[in-house]
């Protein structure tokens, strides 16, 4: 299942309605859906806010692939955008603030990212970043 | 509406978010908690009960407006009730150990005002 969007910032709940409706349509169980929508909306957000205009000429592309099995599944969803190479998971993690006054607002999209994301994979061809985020579940913990 | 408030005393408010805080909208919600967050010596709970998602740039919208009441001598704590995926999201960046974050109502009342 595919979807284009427009690098536009109103295009983020879009991309998370299509998900979230294509993604139950296939079957993926809520809490690794949930999951999922989080991810793709934080890489979203970012390519529609960071992209830059080598970026902002072209659309953004959504594929989900699902797969089942008889012990549970895996989803994922594949993000290409236009633009120069940008590779987020060679960013290095920040360490964690101890206190509010230490912390900063920046990074937690990637934390984000890592944190519910099982898997994630990153490649660049013919001018686009594709950046693949892989969630899993096993068949006793779906409805 | 995405926020509203309601004080309670001179120096304690309640602000409620809801629905989804995750693109165009959240910088004005982000704004206006700011505004309601950081009277001065002001004691907030913020009701995260009824956000339906919550997204990065919601986090950053509640930590800065948590890092300014605490600047003018203030406090806010969160309350999530039984919200599992606004909770989840809390745990996984680590913000709820950086604003208090509570599940019963009662209790973030008395931490913001303790």
């Amino acid at each position: 299942m595919n979807l284009s969007i427009r690098v536009d910032s109103g295009e983020v709940a879009h991309a998370s309605t299509w998900l979230g409706e294509t993604g139950a349509a296939r079957g993926i169980p809520a809490e690794p859906l949930s999951r999922l929508d989080l991810c793709v909306t934080e890489v979203v957000a970012n390519v529609i806010d960071h992209g830059g205009a080598g970026t902002a000429s072209s659309p953004i592309y959504l594929r989900l692939d699902v797969h089942r099995s008889a012990d549970g599944g895996e989803a994922s969803v594949i993000v290409s955008a236009a633009g120069a190479r940008y590779d987020p998971l060679t960013v290095p993690s920040r360490p964690r603030p101890r206190t509010l006054s230490e912390a900063q607002p920046g990074g937690l999209g990637l934390l984000i990212l890592r944190q519910f994301a099982d898997a994630l994979d990153y490649s660049y061809s013919e001018g686009q970043n594709h950046l693949t985020i892989h969630v899993r579940w096993n068949e006793e913990d779906a409805p | 509406m995405p926020i509203t408030h309601e004080d309670v005393s001179e120096s304690f408010r309640r602000i409620t978010l809801s629905g989804r805080l995750d693109g165009p909208g959240t910088a004005e919600v982000a704004t206006k908690l700011a505004a309601l967050s950081t009277a001065a010596k002001r004691r907030v709970v913020v009701d995260l009960t009824g956000v339906s998602f919550l997204a990065s740039i919601g986090i950053r919208a509640v930590l800065s407006s948590a890092k300014a009441a605490q600047q003018g001598g203030g406090r806010m704590v969160l309350f999530v009730g039984g919200n599992s995926a606004v909770t989840k999201t809390l745990e996984a960046t680590g913000i709820d150990a950086l604003v208090p974050m509570f599940a019963d109502a009662a209790e973030a009342e008395k931490a913001a005002l303790a």
